[in-house]
């Protein structure tokens, strides 16, 4: 979210700030019809350095909702490329549902690669930013020029809750509805799927059915979710943790510190000692009493107890490190 | 001929009379053992009431007792969400106060003078016992070997998983609930096993006393429904099941649909659907079945495709229907924040801000539930073997119930059941395996592969195909039992570790060590609420965050704004902008609510973390939930995106009633300059924030609760903030004398 390249960027970047200062006045009615000629063309407008100085210039009877976006892959802006398809959607759909410009909003997407001299002149350091400018001249204008901003401080956000916001700041004017197209290619490829996968089905029924009926199978099935779920693969699931994390000293640390959080490593780490266990278990109650020679009986049965007991021993000096007052403890890992 | 200790012991359990006697007596232990270990609390600090919940509740048990059961029934509290109240009777569930209200009139009646609030302090112990035995049943239709019972017993009456929510004191719904979920478990399978109307019955009894008692029935009423599902989609269709199912489902739904509380959601609601959809497929089944033994076969596969087309078209359209109009009400919050874990972080903030909604941490798996956490699986695959209808019961369940502890913290407690018999299952066949004293003959082996091999592999379980022979090694066996017997030791000291480390305490009382390691007692809440229940009118309106809610109300005796009945967003939303707005903006807030104190809990002095300010970028996201043009989360973050409550706080933090109630005066205590904050570890500014429409009415012993009294409108008309800079000496701002206008007529 954070777009550290930017600034030192935009320093490197040419000084004519004051050379493109000065924009040709003309007078605002003109200005929205231009801009709202151009939106319906094609909405959100593509701003450029001296159109955005233009269509933003005081003495405005429209608003201006204007994104800041850097959608170039080098500036690694995830938060930009994942609101870009919401915003041209809202922009989209608000614009051909007021065809008569009558709420008198303009939307405009100005990237980086563009106006690296507004983003300089306005202190950017972060992108995506959403300016709405209100009018400052006609009938719904306000008392202050300065820009409102929009905050992306919970991660992308859908097209519903920005259009919401908009509209909150643009009372008694129409609102046009979002209109999300329908994705045709996805229902298409779903009924093929569908079609092809019961045809398929149809036609192995023969070889699937037993499969469907192995009570191993479904023993598998069982236990491995079992294990996902009491390894904490939900909480990754809902937090989004990372995978794993530096120790601060260039190693990889697999185990996060602290009771309430953890890797999504670490889980399959605890997954798999879990599975071991329970495994070793298995193999004791059922497989070891059903070997007829006693000697391999031995082996397996050594094997396995010593199996569970070195990894119960491990999991509890895991736990510890997890939790340091945690008293318990069993050899070898003391 | 004299005989010998050994013989002696070996044949006192053969008896089947002796072996009654001793599982109950073991039973007996196994429940007093469980009702010990959650004393820690009353040995340690008192007879007490711990926690939040647990004080509406008890508050609600004296009202039932005083006032009788119809009073109780239509009680409406004017004394919390001031000014709108509460319909208490019609929005709680009775079944935790009327069984304590029983107990209580029962012990009367046999002349045993006992105080309400020690029924209420050891009604969780109390059926903890019950609970045990209740597992004890239930893990005796899943196997033949009577000691998984006693393990699963054992197991249930000391997990720390069910600890946790069933300490002395702990007197929430889920002291009687999980009881009551584990013995309707065990007459489920009771009933299904049977097929007996009976047990049917007997089951929709106890779901009905159940859904009376806690929430969380709705996973009994999910849960039943997918066994019977299962069930039927492995072509298990008995008459059994129907009699068992309908029985079951007709009876609990009327029984359920009695409490007030519940009332017709039983109909309505999706979480409800399953139930009804499963009923209602039972009798197409039992139609088909009908018709079936009535019609030539080739007639019927017509009937069936026609019949099962048209049925499926009909309630699909009836369904949509039912949705698009309305009638069939969408999922309920807490209930769709389980399938859309993003769902309730965007949508709705207080369920999001409550700790135990939070999703499971694998630590947390471990920690409530030790080693039998890799038992379960043992125990499930075990289930695997024999796969009758009970052992599909404990399969579902363990899926069910192991996706929801992982998503939902609290619901660890309706897994530690199913946790405790599998794993009971997985001990006991070991044990059994290998505590068998007799050695494996050959010619006896070679006799059971035979009968075995006839027999065919017609056992689901490929491991399962060869004929159990048993343990040759003396060495294996002892070993095995030694190494068994040390990881029940353990089992037995973690969950007692953990019991009287982590749950047993108050939160009301706070215990902390000296440096000599006695044991000091900090008790500034009761100490604060004492000071409210002497010091102010009888109905004096507090406002102070949910949390505090209930405790006020229970322990002070004083009307709240909001509690933790959380039911009313708007309202808590209120109190939060409060809290977060600045005094010009809260004091209207507060004199249209009639608010006369407010309390705050601040943790900077002994370094509490369950203080305010840690909390309050909850109340901001409340209040900004309803009013997003007037306060903004962003605006308590650093433009480096930093909490801080130091000298680089944001205005809006540091302009805010929280903070300023938090820190005011607080600079004093330390010599200038050095006002450390212990809880977040941040020096604060010099000058400490001033007050203007509030005086510090009390601060308790350890400054962890601050109680402000609200000022009244000032004599002389001022407003507050020039008031109280008059009070303070300063000279009026040169800026009032500039806008003194021509000289009006005061018209008021």
């Amino acid at each position: 979210m954070r777009w550290p390249t930017l600034f030192s960027l935009a320093l490197f970047g040419t000084g004519s700030l004051v050379a493109t200062a000065a924009a040709k006045k003309t007078p605002p009615e003109e200005r929205f019809n231009v801009y709202h000629a151009k939106a319906l063309a094609s909405a959100p407008v593509k701003l450029s350095d001296p159109s955005y100085r233009e269509l933003t210039s005081s003495s405005r009877d429209y608003t201006v909702a204007v994104l800041l976006t850097a959608m170039e892959s080098r500036y690694g802006c995830q938060l930009c490329r994942e609101f870009q398809p919401e915003w041209e959607l809202l922009a989209r759909s608000w614009t051909s549902g007021d065809k008569k410009g009558e709420s008198r909003l303009v939307f405009g997407t100005l990237d980086f690669g563009d106006g690296k001299d507004i983003f300089m002149s306005l202190g950017l350091q972060t992108a995506p930013v959403l300016f709405l400018f209100p009018p400052t001249v006609g009938p719904h204008a306000t008392a202050s020029p300065e820009p409102v901003r929009y905050d992306f401080t919970s991660g992308s956000q859908a097209a519903e809750l920005v259009h919401s916001w908009v509209a909150r700041h643009l009372p008694d004017r129409p609102h046009p509805p979002i209109k999300r197209p329908i994705n045709w290619m996805r229902w298409i490829s779903t009924f093929v799927v569908l079609s092809g996968g019961l045809t398929v089905s149809y036609a192995a029924w023969p070889y699937v059915l037993p499969i469907i009926q192995n009570r191993t199978v479904w023993a598998a099935i069982t236990l491995i979710s079992i294990l996902l779920f009491t390894s904490g693969h939900m909480f990754n699931q809902i937090r989004n943790v990372p995978y794993v994390a530096g120790d601060g000293r260039g190693g990889i640390s697999y185990f996060a510190s602290g009771f309430q959080s953890q890797y999504g490593l670490e889980t399959q780490i605890v997954a798999a000692m879990y599975g071991v266990l329970a495994l070793s278990g298995i193999s004791l109650a059922i497989k070891v009493p059903r070997m007829s020679d006693p000697k391999m009986q031995g082996v397996a049965l050594l094997a396995w107890a010593s199996v569970l007991f070195v990894v119960y021993s491990l999991l509890l000096s895991i736990f510890r490190g997890k939790n340091p007052g945690y008293p318990f403890s069993l050899p070898p890992f003391m | 001929m004299s005989a010998d200790p050994l013989q002696v012991l070996a044949s006192a359990g053969k008896g089947e009379s002796t072996r009654g006697l001793l599982r109950v007596i073991i039973l007996l232990l196994i429940a007093a053992a469980a009702i010990a270990s959650r004393l820690f609390s009353v040995i340690r600090f008192e007879s007490i009431i711990h926690e939040f919940d647990p004080w509406f509740n008890f508050r609600a048990t004296k009202y039932l007792v005083a006032n009788g059961f119809y009073n109780f029934w239509d009680w409406f509290d004017d004394r919390t969400w001031h000014p709108l109240g509460r319909v208490t009777g019609g929005t709680l569930y009775p079944g935790l106060m009327v069984t304590s209200g029983i107990i209580y009139h029962a012990l009367r009646a046999l002349t045993i003078p006992v105080d309400i609030r020690n029924i209420c302090v050891l009604l969780a112990p109390a059926c903890s016992g019950l609970t045990a035995v209740a597992t004890y049943l239930l893990t005796n239709e899943m196997t033949p070997s009577p000691s998984a019972g006693l393990l699963a017993a054992l197991f249930m009456g000391i997990a720390p998983g069910y600890i946790s929510r069933s300490v002395a004191g702990s007197y929430d719904n889920e002291a009687i609930a999980i009881f009551l979920l584990v013995f309707t478990f065990y007459l489920w399978i009771k009933a299904l096993k049977q097929g007996s109307m009976l047990w049917g019955a007997l089951c929709a009894l106890f779901y009905g006393y159940m859904v009376a008692s806690w929430g969380g029935y709705a996973f009994i009423t999910c849960l039943l429904p997918l066994h019977a599902f299962v069930l039927i989609c492995m072509g298990r269709y008995s008459t059994r099941l129907y009699v068992s199912y309908t029985t079951w489902y007709a009876l609990g739904t009327l029984a359920s649909m009695q409490i007030p509380f519940v009332g017709f959601l039983p109909v309505k609601t999706s979480e409800h659907m399953p139930a009804l959809g499963i009923f209602g497929f039972l009798q197409l089944l039992a139609f088909l079945d009908y018709v079936r033994a009535a019609m030539p076969s080739r007639q019927f596969q017509t009937f069936l495709w026609m019949f099962a087309g048209g049925t499926f078209g009909l309630s699909l359209l009836g369904l949509v229907l039912a949705t698009s109009a309305g009638v069939i009400a969408p999922w309920g919050g807490r209930f769709y924040s389980l399938w859309d874990t993003s769902y309730a972080k965007i949508h709705i903030p207080i369920i999001a801000s409550v700790s135990e909604h939070q999703p499971t941490a694998w630590p947390a798996f471990f920690f409530d539930l030790n080693m039998l956490i890799w038992l379960f699986p043992v125990g499930v695959y075990l289930c695997f073997q024999e796969l009758a209808d009970e052992h599909v019961f404990i399969v579902v369940y363990a899926v069910f119930g192991s996706y929801f502890a992982g998503v939902m913290v609290r619901l660890m407690l309706t897994l530690t059941p199913v946790v405790c018999v599998a794993a009971a299952i997985a001990v006991s066949t070991l044990l059994d395996t290998y505590l068998r004293a007799k050695l494996p003959k050959p010619e006896e082996i070679q006799a059971a592969e035979a009968s075995e091999g006839k027999k065919g592999a017609k056992s689901g379980l490929k491991s399962t195909s060869k004929p159990v022979v048993g343990v040759y090694a003396i060495w294996g066996k002892s070993m095995m039992v030694s190494a068994l017997a040390v990881y029940l030791l353990i089992f037995v000291l973690h969950c007692t570790w953990v019991t009287s480390n982590a749950y047993s305490s108050p939160s009301v009382v706070l215990a902390s060590r000296l440096p000599d390691g006695s044991q000091h007692i900090i008790d500034d809440y009761r100490e604060a609420y004492q000071w409210l229940r002497q010091n102010t009118r009888e109905d004096a309106k507090i406002m102070s965050w949910w949390d505090y809610g209930y405790q006020i109300g229970g322990m002070a005796d004083r009307p709240t704004l909001v509690d933790n009945n959380t039911w009313n967003n708007t309202h808590i939303a209120t109190v939060g902008k409060a809290m977060s707005s600045s005094e010009e903006v809260s004091y209207p807030i507060m004199r249209q609510h009639e608010v006369d104190y407010v309390l705050v809990v601040f943790g900077g002095l002994l370094g509490y973390s369950g203080d305010d300010i840690n909390k309050f970028l909850w109340m901001v996201r409340i209040a900004e939930g309803i009013w997003p043009e007037e306060i903004s989360e962003r605006s308590f973050f650093t433009p480096r995106g930093e909490y801080r409550v130091d000298g680089e706080a944001t205005e809006a933090m540091k302009n805010s009633l929280m903070y300023k109630m938090s820190y005011y005066n607080y600079n004093n205590l330390f010599p200038p300059g050095k006002a450390m904050d212990r809880m977040r570890n941040s020096l604060l500014p010099e000058v400490g924030p001033t007050l203007s429409t509030l005086d510090e009415a009390f601060t308790s012993e350890n400054w962890i609760i601050r109680i402000y009294k609200v000022k009244d409108l000032d004599n002389l008309g001022r407003d507050h903030t020039s008031a109280a800079a008059f009070d303070r000496g300063h000279k009026k701002a040169k800026k009032a004398s500039k806008k003194r206008g021509p000289r009006r007529l005061r018209v008021d």
